[in-house]
Formats: structure tokens, C-alpha cells, sequence
């Protein structure tokens, strides 16, 4: 009887360790990650052509082309001829077209030997040219409904071909991981713009205001951030760029800035600069009766860093409060050049008024919330700029 | 003595049970269920509020248990209001366990279903939960409150550590206007805030495992107060690191929050993973007190042997927790779980504590 | 509402769900039922046929016939009969060849009893009775300290072989033991198990009653008692149980006592046996009684009201009870400075954990979850992984079992060969195994800080235990990834809340908490902090200060 007993026991352990199995054990190595996506307007590349002229497709309407920048490499195969534009050492970009983001995702398996995942997804890069024509919330579902994909990786535009900022440049550096790091730049310069990740996106697009996203220029490989794209939150569509100096009067405006440089003119016309130390910025907003106007309070304080009119002598507090005047009016006119394009070209509001009003007034806010855009282009808004140089730097001359 | 048998607790260890039988799958949805009802950034403040109606409960709870002292619910209702009344007030609390317990193990499912093993079979994770669990559940509620004493510490580090990491996407304005819309919109929420605490009930058992049931009104309030500090504290962290409408974008807003940073230079870069690891315990905790307490009201109401009781749950449970078919049968099922916290409010705290009121009441006048 | 009845498969899986506890359970039980059975009374082995207790007889020579023919047969039984010049009878020395002091025999006994003058003057007229000479001369002739009087036959076979040397003197009805057996010791040496950079050099050695000297030289106490038991039904030991009369609680006391009084075994070869034979549960994979070579941790184990095991012929001790923090702690915490004994300590913790813990880890990283690995980390061990063709659970086996066969192989070799052997092994066959791609270089490191990590654990026998578990756990990883990894990490934890060391609860003082015991448990609290005796032990005197 035992006997039987420790065969059956025998059995049951035997069925148990062979039926059951590792269901979700996938090795590593087995595994691409891509980390880096583009998404262009719906051309089908070359090679796609190629690769579908031979083979039977699947239904599809060709809305965007989807880039993933895939790494590793296998290394151990040589794979030169390998397709795909961008070929650097470290990485491999693959394009795909089609009209659904998890549908191409698998499409790239069918591809390639290893089956990618998302879990090391860094960078999203959308063309400007895809996003006048698509809703960015439409673009955006899959990756923010994805179980792989984090939250973390971050959303830029791109003026050109979105998968060109995915290609090789001089650095060994693989693109999309410089790309990530760039936003961190943040602290020197007022032009970078805080990364927006997909959470902040997130809850930019369910604000359905409008936002603006970083924009990256790409040459021969090369990135550079130039300034920022605007999405209108109704639409959640491209309406046109701003330059460099017009997201560094933003970042003056909301006072998220950490470091920035103003370069100006003097009265003997030579330039001089002002590295600015400490921001305090507000938005004021008014409401009177049913009229409203925002008012605009600059403080800051900074230091000569940069004067190349050698006949002077920053250390005088005679020149210290003329340079002062000057920077004052060379910020002004950046502000009013900005709020001329938000107010008459583009009628939109990225630079955090709606914000505080909503936190200031609530009651008002609800009442053009939705509309707000239109609203703000006819409110008047008033600036007041205070500069202090408290300190020239550690040159006496 | 020098060695015990017998099934007390300590004061301590009863702060710890009772934290961790409210703490569980509700840190994950909880922000975004609130912020639904709201829909203003004072979530939280119907969070607090919903807590202190909770404490209030607990406390009720404690005074109508301290009256019996050693007696659990499922003895003392028999002495309040009679022996098949009792037995059916003991019943309507151990389904409503035994749902908690459910519940709260195919949430765990889902979640490492979704996030960590994508392909596993759900019965695959569901039963070795179980089977653990009642291992540990079959060395009583002494050995339970050991393990918890161990993890709890733990996982409240850690818990406050990932709180911690995540005020570097905190911003404030999320969290502004305060009050924008005035009290109304946070009443709405008290609605739903009611129902998070679920799983309260456990203080009824508790106190009559307790070592010095004098202390307990004290160790059942810290021990459900832990859970209502650290579950408005989430809704803070969450609200204003993701702002109102990300939340309301999420399905697991907390753990997206999580997601959305990386902490270059630690070795766990991305912070979610001793999250989820010491939310999986804490669930543990969670499904392992409910078990207990499901299978020591059968055992007492029906006489039955412990143990027998346990190995026949462990089946029944499985398939409690197989029963919702969609995410959606789940969430409506975790609502579903605070009405019936509220019901059984209704239908046995309260009319157990005013027949005891009136019986007392009826032996004094007699006296 | 019918919807939402689930499908058969769900009910075959509910039934699988109780099937197997079921089956777990009664198998457990069966085990276990069989397992006790083996130490209980149940299992004692046919005692010896116990001679009569027959006493001597006082007839010289059927006494000296009686003997011979009992142990006769054994050829180093020698005999030497001589004659008592001062009394004129006969006596005999009865010995085992080699184990008495000769010496100590010529010049105390034989000179003595054979010489006819030097006590005949001192002596008082009368020669006394038959029956009080060997008293007589217990107290007034021999100078011997160590001196024994046996009447019992059966008794006195045993002292014999044992190495006494007896003398019995014709007329009396009892024998002398007149010389100790000179037993072969071997010098105090430093304990080579727990050796420690400051502290005692003195480790116990195999004689017990060395070893109770040296518990007793630790210092000048009234309140350490020793008690003896004898061990064994064939071969008999002794066995000392060693305790503080007024701090032990009284409880703990009875009930090892009880425990130790149940022994029933052939033989005690070693005090693994005696605490395979006391502790509380057989089944379980930690040591539930701690043993120690250093008299320093016994004491120290003693003031805190533990109560020590003694074991002739065993250098190793045995600490009752035990808890799952002392196995982790050393003497040296209380001897270095508190700050750096606390953090030596916490160290210690976080090497078990990872000695534990990374394995598993790591198969649920590698094969389940590598979003969870940080981005550049993914990408280099991908990279390294290429050429390995196995999962993880394979990879990390072959290297963690060679580990294990080597360090096995390290502990049978020669001293000199053995570090050689590490480092052949640790180095040159890691070093291949990646250059043939069997493992990846990255597993090498997670392995071999896995094997440093238990090296650092001061009880060897708990290193054992979390080498055991660690493959245990490597198992559970491979199934289900990082959820297999915590329901293992809580399996151990479920275990180790229900296990009991002689009542005390294993996790104390994490749980049940109590605070006055965490002074010392993960750090080490200055010493003028530590007023109290540990609360666990419900010792009768708490205070260490007055």
C-alpha cells in the first residue's frame, strides 16, 4: 500500500514538473529592446516597397510611418547589409507604415530574429508634418495604454523627418540616448525646455489646452534642439513652431528656468551679456467685472558675464544701472515679440496664463475653459521687468 | 509560562494586523477612483474625511468588541442577539471576507498578469498565493501576525521611499485650486473615499485575540489610522505629480507615477520594481487576513475543525476569484464590496450595538 | 448573471488547488509521524541484558574469578596480584595496558601498601575488620586524591575498561579505584570554525571535563551549575547541561531537561546527534539549536539565560534556544567598539539576504522581467548573453553547483592544496567557463558574490541552510519570475514565523516586538545601554546591573 502511495506521489510530481512550465520566461538575450520611436507622415520606404512587392500584405490604410531604433545588434552575425537607414555600430533603425502602433510593432518581429520590447523606450519623436495631419492623442494611445512602455521615456517634434534625428551621428553615442539626455541641458539654458514625458503628456492632452513640445533639427546626424512646436489643445494638432528666443521668453514668463543668458547692445553698440542668477516671475491675473487682463512681474537678478566694450568699466555702478535699462528693454522686447505671435498669429496660450487664472480664479476659469484660447488672444496683458546686476564676475576691468 | 499556545496577540501586533488587512489593492486604483468622484484636485481631502467617518467606525467597532472580552464576532453576536441570528450575523461576515479575500487576490493577478508575466496562466499565480497563504494561515493568527510584523516595516519603508522619489514630479500647482469648487465636489467623493477602507471589519475578530483588550480602542485606532495617513498621503503624492486629468487618463495611476521617472545612479533605476514588490506582500498580508478570518468564522460558527475549514477555502476562494470576467466586473466588484462594508455597517454593527445598549440598559433597571 | 458562472477548467483547477495541500498535508503528516517515531521511546533499541547488580563478595579469590571471567577475554586486562606486607593479604591492581599513570600507581599504591614500615609505626594496634579495611585505607593510607569505592560488580567492569585502575584487597567486599584513566587530550587550540580577529584564543576541547573547566575559569560565580546525564544505552556518555542557577527561567530549564532525559540511542557520537535529538522540528531547514567551540559565546549565551549542552568527546557545545538573529551574530560585535560591531552586524544581515535572495533574482530579471533592469545594463548583458545557449535557471545551476562541489572539495583537501584548489577553481574555471560561453561573464560576478556573501555568515551551519534554500529558491524564480522569488521569499518567512526553538518564537524579538531586545539584533547598542537580559528569555533576574 505505502508503495503505491509514493508511486502515485511520484506521478503527481512528475505531471507537475513536466505540464507546468516557465509561461512567461523569455531570455534576454532572445530580445531586442527599441529605444528610441519616430513617426513620420505614411510613406512607405524603399525597402518596404521592396519587401512588400514580393510578399502578401495585410489590410491597411498607410496613415504614418513607424521608426524604432532597435539595440543591441546581434554582434556576432555581420549584418552590413542589413536594411534600414540609420546603421551606426551600436544600433538599428527599422521603418514600417501602416495605421495601427502595436500592429507595426508586431510587424517589426516578422522582421527580425529577436522579438523587440518596449520596456527601454526613451524617446518618441513626432514630425511636425505627421501632427498637422493627426491628433496627437490618437498617436499617443498606444504608447500610453502599452504595459511595456514607461511612462518615463520623452515626446519631442521634429521639423523635418522625424526618423533623420534617429540616425548616426559623430558620437559613438546611440541617437536616441543623446536625445534623452538633452532636455537635461535645462539648467543652462532657458531654450531647452523641460522634458515633457508621457505622463506629463499625458495630462496636457486631457487638459485639451493647448502646450507646446520640444523641437529637435536634425543635419547629416547631427541633432539640435531649435525651439518648439505648437499644439492646439481643441485640435491636438500642429499649428506652427517657436523659435529659440520665443521658448526662452516662456520660460521667463512661467519662471521655470533655471539658467539662462540675455545678450545685448550697448550704447557704443557692443554686445555684453547677462547671466541671470535668480528668476521670480508672476502672472497676475485681473478680472474685473467681465473683463480681463494679465499682468506680467519680472524680478531678477544676475551678473555681467561678457562685455566687450573694453573702454568701459562694468565694475561702476553708473554702468551697472545703465546695462540694467538696456537688458530691461532687450528682455521687454522679447516678451511683446512673443506675445505678438501667441496672441495674433498662432491665437493660442502656451505660456501658463490659462494656468494661473485657473488656480486664481476658478470660477472664471470654468467659464472660458473652454474657449480659452480665443479668449486669450484678446486679453490684454501688461509686462513689468526689473533686472539687478549685483555682480560682474571675476574680471575687475 | 514560558511558552505559549495560546492565540493572543500583542498590542503591537494587533496595530500591524489591522493596518495591513485595509492596506492593499486600493493603493493602486485609489487615487483615480476618488479623483473620478471629485474631479478637483482635493481628492485627498475626501480621502481624510472618508478616513475619520472610518475611524469613527473602528471605534464603535472596538467599544461593542471590548465588551466581550476573548469573544470574536462570531461569539459574541450568538450572546447579543441569539443563537440563529448570531449564526447568520457571522455568515453575512465571513461572505463578505471571503469576497475582500477574492477580490483582492485576482487585483494582485491582474496586475502581475499585466505588468511583470505576461503570459502566465492567472491560475498559475492565483493558487501558489493561496496555497502559501494558507500555510501561514494554519499556524493561527499568531504566526500571521509574526509574518506581518516582519513585512510591515518593510513595506512601509519602502512605501515612503517611492513617495519620496516621486516628489521630484510633484508640483503643487496639481494640487491648486484648493477648495476651487468648495465642499460640494469633495462630499461627492466622500461617496467613493467611504469605500476604500473596506476591510475594517477585521477589528470585531481582532479584539478578542487581543492580549490586553484594554489597550484596544488606542491599537485599533493607530492601526487604522496608519492606513487612512498613508492613503491620503498617496493621493497627494499622485494627484500632484500626475495632476487631475493624468489621473483620470490612468488606470493605475500610482504605479504610473512610479513609471515616470528614473533615478539614474541607483542599481534600481526604475523605482517601481521594489514597489511592486512590496505591494505584492503587502497583499499577501491582505488576502492572508481575510482567509484567516473567513475560514475562523466558518470554523466557529459551524464548529467545524480549522484546518478542515482552511483545505475547503482554499478551492472556494479560487474561484471566488475567477468569477469577474472583464477589468471593468472588477472594479464594479471593488465598489460592490464597499456598499456591502457599508450594509454590513448597517445591518450588524449597529443593531448589534444597540441591542447590547438596551439589554444592558434592561439588566440595570432589573438590578 | 449565468455568465459569469466560470468554465469547467476553472473547477478542475480549484480542484487541483485542494488536491495537492491535501495530498502535501498527508504526506507531511506520514513523514513526519515516521521521522518522530524513530527518536520517541517507541524506537528504543533491546538494552543490553543488564547483569544482576550483583555486589562483591568480599571472597578474594571468587571475586578476582568472577572478573576474569567477565572481561577476562580482553587481552590489555592486566592483572597484578601482589601481597599487603603490612596486613599480610592479598591484593590485586586490575588495569588496562596503557591508560593508567604508572607512576603515579608505583609510587602511591604499590609503595604504599607493599612497604612494611613507613605507615606500620603510625598505625594503631588493632588491623581493622575485614569489612572496614578498604575504608581504613581510604582515609588513612593511600594518598591518592581521586579514590573510589565500587561494591557492584557490573560497575566496576565497566570502570575498569574504562582505564581506572582498581584495587581489590582480599577480605572487603568492595573494590578502590585508585587511578584516573590518563586520558590522551589534546592542547587547547584556537576553534577553527568561528575564528575571530579579537577575542579568546581557547576553544573546547573533546574532554567534557576540560571543557566545564573552562566555562568555570571564565570568572568567579556561585550561580553556574553542571549538571550531568549520561548518554547512550551501549556506550555511555556524559552529557552537561550548564546553566546560571538564578537568571535561567525555570520553565526553559525543565524542559530541556525533559528533552535530554528522552534521548534513547545506541550511541551519541557527537552533540550533532544530541541536537538532532532535541529540537523542536525535524523537518524544518534551519538549525533550531546553535553550536559553538568558543566557551566566550557559551558564557555569553549563559548570562543571557540560555542554558549550554556539554557533550564528552565533542569540542562543539549546544545553545538552547536559539533564535533566527543569533545565527547571524558573532562575539566579536560585543568585543570591537558598538559602532563597528553594529555595522559589522547589519552587514551581516544584508550578505544572508543576498546570499539568499540574488540567484533567484537574478533568473527573474534575466529570463521574466528585463524592463526592470536598467537600460544600459540590459544592453550589456544582452550583449554578453549572446553566445550563452541556456536560460538562466540552467546557467546559473551549472555555475552555482560547481561552486558548491568545490567548496565541498575545498573542506576534504589538505590545508595547503585547498587554497590552491579555490583558486583554480574560482578563478581559472570561471574564467573559461565565460571564454567557452557556457555562462556570462556577468553571472560570474552575480555567483561569486553570492559565494562570498555565505562566507560571511559566522555559524557555518546556517551558512549551509541558506546555501540549501538558495537552490530552493532559484526554482521558484525559474516558474514564475519575480512573484515566484517573493511567495518563496514568504514561504521562508511563513516557516520561519511558525517555527518554535524550545518554545521560544524563531523571528523573536522581531516578532513578537520587543523593543528592549532590539539593542541587540541589528545593531549592537553600547554596552552600558544593554542593562537588561534579553526579554525573550523571560529570565528570573532581568536586570544585568544592580
Amino acid at each position: 500500500m505505502r508503495k503505491y502511495r509514493m508511486l502515485t506521489l511520484l506521478l503527481v510530481v512528475g505531471i507537475m514538473a513536466t505540464q507546468t512550465g516557465c509561461w512567461s520566461s523569455k531570455e534576454i538575450e532572445d530580445m531586442s529592446m527599441y529605444v528610441g520611436l519616430a513617426l513620420d507622415d505614411g510613406k512607405p520606404t524603399a525597402t518596404e516597397e521592396k519587401l512588400d512587392k514580393q510578399g502578401e500584405g495585410y489590410p491597411k490604410r498607410n496613415l504614418f510611418t513607424a521608426t524604432v531604433q532597435i539595440v543591441p545588434v546581434k554582434t556576432g552575425s555581420n549584418n552590413k547589409q542589413e536594411k534600414g537607414q540609420g546603421k551606426g555600430d551600436g544600433f538599428l533603425n527599422e521603418s514600417e507604415t501602416g495605421d495601427s502602433l502595436i500592429q507595426l510593432m508586431r510587424q517589426y518581429s516578422l522582421r527580425r530574429e529577436r522579438a523587440v520590447i518596449g520596456h527601454h523606450l526613451k524617446v518618441i519623436i513626432i514630425s511636425t508634418d505627421l501632427i498637422r495631419e493627426q491628433n496627437i492623442d490618437k498617436l499617443m494611445d498606444f504608447v500610453l495604454r502599452d504595459n511595456d512602455i514607461r511612462p518615463s521615456c520623452i515626446v519631442l517634434l521634429s521639423r523635418g523627418l522625424a526618423r533623420d534625428t534617429l540616425k548616426a551621428g559623430n558620437s559613438e553615442e546611440i541617437p536616441a540616448f543623446k536625445l534623452q539626455a538633452m532636455p537635461r541641458g535645462h539648467f543652462r539654458t532657458g531654450e531647452i525646455m523641460r522634458g515633457v514625458n508621457l505622463t506629463r503628456l499625458n495630462s496636457l492632452i486631457g487638459s485639451k489646452q493647448s502646450f507646446m513640445l520640444q523641437e529637435v533639427a536634425s543635419s547629416d546626424g547631427e541633432t539640435e534642439f531649435s525651439g518648439a512646436g505648437i499644439i492646439k489643445g481643441d485640435t491636438g494638432r500642429y499649428v506652427g513652431p517657436l523659435d529659440q528666443m520665443d521658448v526662452q521668453s516662456v520660460s521667463w514668463i512661467t519662471g521655470d528656468i533655471e539658467g539662462a543668458v540675455i545678450k545685448s547692445y550697448n550704447w557704443h553698440d557692443e554686445p555684453m551679456t547677462y547671466e541671470l542668477k535668480r528668476l521670480k516671475s508672476k502672472i497676475i491675473p485681473r478680472v474685473e467685472g467681465d473683463r480681463l487682463s494679465f499682468h506680467v512681474h519680472i524680478e531678477s537678478e544676475g551678473r555681467i558675464m561678457e562685455n566687450w566694450d573694453v573702454d568701459e568699466d562694468p565694475s561702476q555702478s553708473e554702468f551697472l544701472n545703465r546695462a540694467e535699462k538696456i537688458f530691461e528693454k532687450t528682455l521687454l522686447q522679447m516678451l511683446e515679440h512673443l506675445l505678438e505671435k501667441l496672441q495674433t498669429k498662432y491665437k493660442v496660450d502656451v505660456s501658463g496664463f490659462g494656468k494661473q487664472l485657473s488656480l486664481d480664479h476658478p470660477q472664471y476659469w470654468k467659464k472660458v475653459k473652454d474657449r480659452w484660447d480665443e479668449v486669450f488672444s484678446q486679453t490684454p496683458v501688461t509686462f513689468d521687468v526689473k533686472f539687478t546686476i549685483t555682480d560682474y564676475g571675476s574680471s575687475k576691468k | 509560562m514560558f511558552t505559549r499556545s495560546d492565540d493572543k496577540i500583542t498590542t503591537s501586533q494587533a496595530v500591524v494586523l489591522l493596518t495591513d488587512s485595509i492596506l492593499g489593492a486600493g493603493i493602486l486604483t485609489m487615487p483615480r477612483d476618488i479623483t473620478e468622484k471629485v474631479k478637483t484636485p482635493d481628492a485627498w481631502l475626501s480621502v481624510l474625511l472618508g478616513g475619520i467617518v472610518a475611524l469613527l467606525v473602528v471605534w464603535l467597532m472596538t467599544k461593542l468588541s471590548q465588551q466581550f472580552p476573548g469573544k470574536t464576532i462570531f461569539e459574541y453576536a450568538r450572546n447579543i442577539v441569539g443563537k440563529i441570528p448570531g449564526s447568520v450575523v457571522s455568515m453575512l461576515m465571513v461572505i463578505y471576507f471571503m469576497i475582500i479575500a477574492g477580490f483582492e487576490i485576482r487585483i494582485l493577478a491582474e496586475v502581475n498578469v499585466f505588468y511583470l508575466l505576461e503570459k502566465t496562466p492567472i491560475w498559475a499565480v492565483i493558487i501558489p498565493f493561496i496555497w502559501t497563504a494558507a500555510y501561514l494561515a494554519s499556524g493561527g493568527i499568531n504566526c500571521i501576525a509574526r509574518l506581518f510584523q516582519i513585512i510591515f516595516p518593510v513595506s512601509i519603508l519602502i512605501l515612503l521611499l517611492s513617495f519620496l522619489l516621486s516628489m521630484r514630479l510633484f508640483e503643487l500647482d496639481n494640487l491648486r485650486p484648493f477648495l476651487g469648487e468648495g465642499l460640494p465636489p469633495v462630499l461627492e467623493g466622500l461617496k467613493s473615499s467611504l469605500l476604500i477602507f473596506t476591510g475594517f471589519e477585521i477589528v470585531m475578530v481582532l479584539v478578542g485575540h487581543m492580549q490586553h483588550p484594554q489597550k484596544a480602542v488606542k491599537a485599533m485606532l493607530l492601526g487604522a489610522g496608519i492606513p487612512v495617513i498613508l492613503y491620503v498621503f498617496a493621493t497627494m503624492i499622485v494627484v500632484g505629480g500626475l495632476s487631475v486629468t493624468a489621473v483620470l487618463r490612468s488606470t493605475w495611476p500610482t504605479l504610473d507615477l512610479l513609471r515616470s521617472f528614473e533615478i539614474t545612479g541607483l542599481f534600481f533605476e526604475r523605482f517601481e520594481f521594489p514597489f511592486l514588490v512590496i505591494w505584492m506582500m503587502q497583499m499577501f498580508c491582505n488576502f492572508c487576513s481575510q482567509f484567516f478570518v473567513t475560514s475562523l468564522g466558518l470554523s466557529k460558527t459551524f464548529g467545524i475543525k480549522f484546518p478542515l475549514v482552511l483545505f475547503a477555502l482554499m478551492p472556494i476562494l479560487f474561484i471566488a476569484a475567477l468569477i469577474p470576467k472583464t477589468m471593468n466586473d472588477l472594479f464594479a466588484l471593488g465598489q460592490t464590496i464597499g456598499y456591502m462594508s457599508i450594509i454590513l455597517f448597517a445591518l450588524v454593527t449597529v443593531p448589534l450595538s444597540l441591542i447590547y445598549l438596551i439589554r444592558k440598559k434592561g439588566l440595570r433597571k432589573h438590578a | 448573471m449565468a455568465s459569469y458562472i466560470p468554465d469547467w477548467p476553472v473547477f478542475v483547477q480549484a480542484g487541483v488547488t485542494l488536491l495537492i495541500p491535501v495530498l502535501l498535508y498527508f504526506v507531511h503528516r506520514w513523514f513526519r509521524s515516521v521521522v518522530t517515531n524513530g527518536r520517541g521511546a517507541s524506537g528504543k533499541l533491546p538494552a543490553v541484558p543488564e547483569e544482576s547488580a550483583s555486589p562483591l563478595t568480599g571472597d578474594y579469590d571468587a571475586d578476582l574469578d568472577s572478573i576474569k571471567q567477565a572481561i577476562g577475554s580482553n587481552d590489555d586486562l592486566h592483572f597484578r596480584e601482589y601481597k599487603m606486607a603490612a596486613f599480610n593479604i592479598r591484593a590485586a591492581l586490575l588495569y588496562i595496558d596503557g591508560m593508567q599513570e604508572n607512576q603515579l600507581i608505583d609510587t602511591q599504591v604499590m609503595q604504599v601498601l607493599m612497604g612494611k614500615e613507613d605507615f606500620m609505626k603510625e598505625m594503631e594496634p588493632s588491623v581493622p575488620a575485614a569489612d572496614k579495611l578498604a575504608a581504613y585505607l581510604k582515609q588513612h593510607i593511600l594518598p591518592v586524591v581521586e579514590i573510589e569505592e565500587v561494591q557492584e560488580t557490573h560497575r566496576l567492569h565497566e570502570m575498569i575498561l574504562n582505564g581506572y585502575t582498581a584495587l581489590l584487597i582480599e577480605g572487603t567486599c568492595s573494590a578502590l579505584l585508585v587511578g584516573k584513566p590518563r586520558g590522551k587530550t589534546r592542547s587547547i587550540t584556537e576553534p577553527t570554525s568561528e575564528a575571530l580577529l579579537r577575542g579568546p584564543r581557547v576553544g573546547f576541547t573533546e574532554a567534557l571535563s576540560e571543557n566545564t573547566l573552562m566555562l568555570r575559569r571564565q570568572g568567579l560565580t556561585e550561580l553556574m551549575e553542571i549538571k550531568k546525564y549520561t548518554v547512550g544505552n551501549t556506550l555511555k556518555r556524559d552529557l552537561a547541561v550548564v546553566y546560571m542557577k538564578t537568571i535561567v527561567n525555570q520553565d526553559l530549564l525543565q524542559e530541556v531537561e525533559k528533552r535530554v532525559s528522552k534521548i534513547n540511542l545506541d550511541f551519541i557520537a557527537e552533540s550533532g546527534y544530541v541536537e538532532q535529538l532535541i529540537e523542536d522540528d525535524i523537518l524544518s531547514p534551519f538549525q533550531q539549536v546553535q553550536n559553538t567551540e568558543r566557551p566566550d559565546r557559551v558564557i555569553n549565551a549563559l548570562m543571557g539565560g540560555r542554558i549550554a549542552l556539554l557533550l564528552d568527546g565533542t569540542p562543539f557545545a549546544l545553545i538552547v534556544p536559539v533564535t533566527f538573529s543569533m545565527l547571524l551574530q558573532s562575539p566579536e560585535d560585543y568585543y570591537e567598539r558598538w559602532l563597528a560591531g553594529s555595522l559589522l552586524r547589519m552587514l551581516r544581515f544584508f550578505a544572508a539576504f543576498m546570499s539568499l535572495m540574488i540567484p533567484s533574482l537574478y533568473i527573474s530579471f534575466i529570463s521574466f522581467h528585463p524592463g526592470l533592469i536598467p537600460t544600459e545594463l540590459a544592453i550589456t548583458i544582452i550583449e554578453t548573453r549572446e553566445r550563452v545557449p541556456f536560460p538562466s535557471l540552467i546557467e546559473i545551476l551549472v555555475l552555482e553547483v560547481s561552486i558548491e562541489i568545490l567548496r565541498e572539495a575545498g573542506v576534504r583537501l589538505p590545508k595547503p592544496i585547498g587554497s590552491a584548489m579555490g583558486i583554480v577553481g574560482g578563478l581559472i574555471i570561471g574564467e573559461a567557463a565565460v571564454q567557452a560561453g557556457i555562462v556570462s561573464p556577468f553571472l560570474v560576478i552575480v555567483v561569486s558574490v553570492t559565494a562570498i556573501a555565505s562566507f560571511s555568515i559566522p555559524m557555518y551551519s546556517a551558512g549551509i541552510t541558506l546555501r540549501m534554500l538558495r537552490f530552493v529558491g532559484m526554482f521558484f524564480a525559474a516558474v514564475l519570475g519575480i512573484l515566484g522569488t517573493i511567495l518563496f521569499f514568504l514561504l521562508i518567512c511563513s516557516h520561519l514565523t511558525k517555527l518554535k526553538s524550545f518554545g521560544v518564537p524563531y523571528v523573536t524579538p522581531i516578532s513578537p516586538i520587543r523593543l528592549h531586545d532590539w539593542k541587540d539584533l541589528f545593531v549592537r547598542a553600547p554596552l552600558t545601554l544593554m542593562k537588561l537580559r534579553p526579554e525573550m528569555m523571560k529570565t528570573e533576574r532581568k536586570r544585568r546591573k544592580v
